[in-house]
């Protein structure tokens, strides 16, 4: 007990020594965040780690059923080989802890490099900025290790307990515990340096404000990379088994491929293709780590040194190209001074203020996922036919959905909530305009794509009866979506804070999926079906139209009710008082 | 025509103001001044509507504010004591956003954003975005936006806060005229100098009460100093501030 506490003494001496609290500072910072605001959303780090290892531990879970002897007796499986079976999820295995682990360094990708506060905080005190440096270091080595053995440490226990379990020799699953921690751990420490060393390779690149101007770009297309990896994770397993034949498969520049390869090669499975590959792992493994090593110094020396110089304000002047559309819009549709001012706030912040734009990217990313896999099916092997399939009716129908979602779950995301205080102060609570700005800017953004990209191309395959019809249906359910959506909304996007969770959450984000196969798979088989039979068709777009109109006057009956600009998401009282002695005014 | 009638508000039971009333007419600059915590904040956010406070009411031209808060603030121009801005957006976009939601015409609206910057030396730097803004030019991009639709009653907290010396200067010399124009000011401040140069009156607030209240020249001849920063200590200060310094400096060189 006395020993114990000793060391608890020792330890808690060590860390309020300079250098480890320089470390335990770097940790805080990259792991809450640079701006420590407080819109930010602030996530315990137990709770994280929780989270990251949820998806592994839960995906080994599933796969007890498909390695149980007892089932495999059942099914009739009396010849079988565990380590063929696993090649399949031991690839959803590698593609996961990538994707975990890079969506991570993705989140830290502004706080891995000391900050401005950093350097005001830090710099003037009588430390080396080596030391700094060397903090800095060791806290992105610390937080990348507990984040790759957290993300991982699950699916090495259990799924290599449900593959060896059935397995007489306990050596087995040693054995396969081993290679599949070690692979998975490897890939994911790639995924975290690759994104790694593509901020530093960026900053060390581009001027300060470039890199800063194009970070939400390039953050939402790895994001896409990586949700399309994920998304066809269950696809290139049977592709892999091709590779023998068709050498020049562009699988060969899949890095998760690489990491099966190379687990293979630790197996005694691989073949020659494979094991080329496998070595290509190590490979990049080592190039990334170099990459990411030298682009880390050379530009923290280069930054970091000069961070007070370095402005965070995009360059060169702003808005100039966009005043025309604004006057154009003053005069076509929005009508009213808060819808103008809000319009021109709304659509500034989306597109200048990087938390938001990245979040809508995300969600326009996974559209762009899914839309590509479904053209992809959908056009396998087959040519024109005279009326497109469901699926091709249904790729606008993803977009405009991932999109039309994404902006109002970007709507719900606070910026600057300080700066707040002027809209608090001038406008009027008591008119609820905000639903309509809103839905004015959701149309905004996914109308134009329609008419201008979508509409063309049908009438360029499938001719004018076609492209008129679709562009009728895609019109009003796109219409009929945004009305959903914005059905007890009554903020001025960006300016409230973020939503209390609710009981609800759990049925939204339910009614959130169902609304993505009722949106896309049902309207785009019935308007096949309408495409089919003229009539139908019309009754289709009728009652299209009737539903519209229904939950426009639902929306409109409940703004009417509650009647209120909302600026902060308060709980509802757990009591309420009726009033009953004034009349229950 | 602004009056404040027994304003209280209540955090979570603590009072951090308590029955604070004043009057303000047209023509008078008004000074309010007190320590940190005496619940000038307070207060200046009740009056502009911010705040709602838990008793007392606060009446412009003889009708409480609250109930129509809209045409009050239509009439009311504010710099609040932060420079809170959103740092993505220039300092013309967030003046015409104001503007704008003020309802004031457009081509009128550039024309008058574009001279206001001009003349508050901001115009070479108004497309570039707030965030590469000193506090100074943040602090006047806030009193365009609390002048830009002529307002009767400004209410400014710590309007100097991070002005250069010219801009401090044209903004107290500002502040008077618009006082002779027979605008009501509110000016909360910390720099008793400027108080004593600009405000005709005094509102004086410690630990969220009024200690007193009345024109400048009153309240000096009924204390019996010349100076304000006298008056101020007479009243406010229980430290000695010659004794405060010498501790400090014997704390620095202990050992």
């Amino acid at each position: 007990m006395t020993r114990r506490t000793s060391l608890a003494s020792k330890w808690d001496a060590y860390i309020c020594r300079p250098f480890p609290l320089l470390v335990r500072l770097s940790m805080n910072r990259i792991f809450h965040g640079s701006n420590g605001g407080e819109e930010e959303l602030n996530i315990s780090m137990g709770l994280l780690l929780a989270l990251l290892a949820i998806p592994g531990g839960f995906a080994s879970l599933l796969l007890f059923d498909k390695y149980g002897s007892f089932l495999q007796w059942l099914r009739g499986q009396t010849k079988f080989d565990p380590l063929a079976a696993a090649l399949p999820d031991e690839y959803f295995f590698i593609v996961l802890s990538m994707v975990v682990t890079g969506g991570v360094a993705l989140w830290w990708w502004d706080s891995i490099f000391p900050d401005r506060r950093d350097f005001v905080n830090l710099v003037p005190l009588p430390i080396a900025t080596s030391r700094i440096f060397l903090a800095n270091s060791i806290a992105i080595v610390i937080l990348t290790g507990l984040c790759v053995i957290d993300v991982n440490a699950a699916s090495s226990v259990l799924f290599p307990a449900s593959v060896g379990g059935a397995q007489p020799a306990f050596r087995f699953a040693m054995q396969f515990a081993g290679v599949h921690a070690l692979v998975v751990t490897l890939a994911s420490v790639f995924s975290f340096l690759a994104v790694f060393a593509s901020t530093g390779l960026l900053l060390l690149l581009l001027p300060y404000a470039l890199f800063r101007r194009i970070s939400p770009y390039v953050r939402t297309l790895i994001a896409t990379m990586l949700l399309a990896a994920l998304s066809t994770s269950f696809t290139v397993p049977s592709m892999i088994l091709d590779l023998p034949r068709f050498s020049h498969s562009p699988l060969r520049f899949l890095p998760p491929v690489w990491f099966l390869g190379f687990c293979q090669l630790l197996r005694g499975r691989a073949d020659p293709s494979l094991a080329k590959l496998g070595y290509l792992a190590i490979f990049a493994l080592a190039v990334v780590a170099a990459l990411a090593l030298i682009a880390y110094a050379v530009s923290y020396q280069r930054c970091f040194v000069r961070l007070l110089e370095l402005a965070d304000a995009p360059p060169g002047h702003l808005g100039l190209r966009m005043s025309w559309i604004f006057s154009l819009f003053d005069l076509l549709i929005l009508r009213t001074p808060f819808q103008r001012a809000g319009y021109r706030f709304v659509l500034k912040t989306l597109s200048r203020n990087e938390a938001h734009a990245l979040a809508a990217g995300g969600f326009l990313g996974v559209g762009m996922v899914i839309a590509s896999r479904t053209l992809f099916s959908a056009f396998n092997g087959k040519g024109l036919t005279p009326l497109p399939s469901a699926d091709v009716l249904s790729i606008p129908l993803i977009l405009s959905y991932c999109l039309v979602v994404g902006i109002r779950f970007v709507f719900d995301v606070p910026a600057h909530l300080q700066a707040n205080w002027i809209f608090r102060l001038l406008l009027e609570r008591s008119i609820d305009e905000s639903a309509a700005l809103a839905r004015r800017v959701v149309l905004c953004f996914a109308v134009p794509g329609i008419v201008l990209v979508a509409f063309p191309i049908y009438l360029h395959y499938w001719g004018w009866t076609v492209s008129l019809v679709h562009l009728g249906v895609m019109m009003i359910w796109l219409m009929l979506l945004t009305e959903v959506l914005l059905v007890g909304f009554r903020k001025l996007p960006f300016t409230c804070t973020y939503p209390l969770f609710q009981h609800s959450a759990v049925i939204v984000a339910m009614a959130y999926v169902f609304g993505y196969f009722a949106f896309t798979a049902i309207t785009s088989e019935l308007e096949l079906e309408a495409l089919s039979r003229p009539v139908r068709g019309m009754v289709f777009l009728v009652i299209s139209l009737c539903v519209w109109y229904v939950v426009h006057r639902v929306r409109k009956s409940f703004v009417e009710v509650r009647e209120c600009l909302l600026f902060e998401d308060t709980p509802a009282a757990a009591f309420e008082c009726l009033h009953l002695s004034d009349g229950g005014c | 025509m602004l009056q404040a009638i027994e304003l209280t508000k209540h955090y979570a039971s603590i009072p951090a103001v308590q029955k604070v009333t004043f009057q303000l007419e047209g023509g008078q600059i008004l000074g309010c001044l007190g320590p940190n915590g005496s619940g000038k904040s307070t207060t200046v956010k009740m009056i502009t509507g911010l705040l709602e406070p838990s008793r007392g009411r606060v009446l412009f031209r003889g009708e409480d504010i609250r109930r129509d808060l809209v045409s009050y603030r239509k009439r009311l121009g504010y710099v609040p004591e932060e420079p809170n801005l959103y740092p993505y957006l220039s300092g013309r976009e967030y003046l015409e956003m104001v503007g704008i939601l003020r309802g004031i015409p457009q081509p009128k609206l550039g024309k008058k954003v574009d001279t206001l910057l001009a003349l508050l030396s901001l115009y070479p730097s108004r497309h570039s975005a707030m965030a590469s803004y000193s506090k100074g030019m943040r602090q006047r991009v806030l009193l365009i936006a609390a002048l830009l639709d002529d307002p009767e009653l400004l209410i400014l907290d710590e309007p100097l806060s991070g002005l250069d010396v010219s801009s401090a200067l044209v903004l107290k010399n500002l502040i008077r005229a618009l006082g002779e124009q027979g605008k009501a000011v509110f000016y909360c401040s910390h720099v008793l100098e400027v108080v004593e140069q600009v405000c005709s009156h005094l509102l004086i607030l410690r630990q969220g009460a009024v200690l007193v209240c009345g024109s400048t020249g009153d309240i000096q001849k009924r204390i019996g100093h010349s100076s304000l920063e006298r008056t101020f200590h007479h009243l406010v200060d229980d430290v000695d501030p010659g004794q405060v310094t010498r501790d400090i400096i014997d704390v620095i060189r202990a050992a």
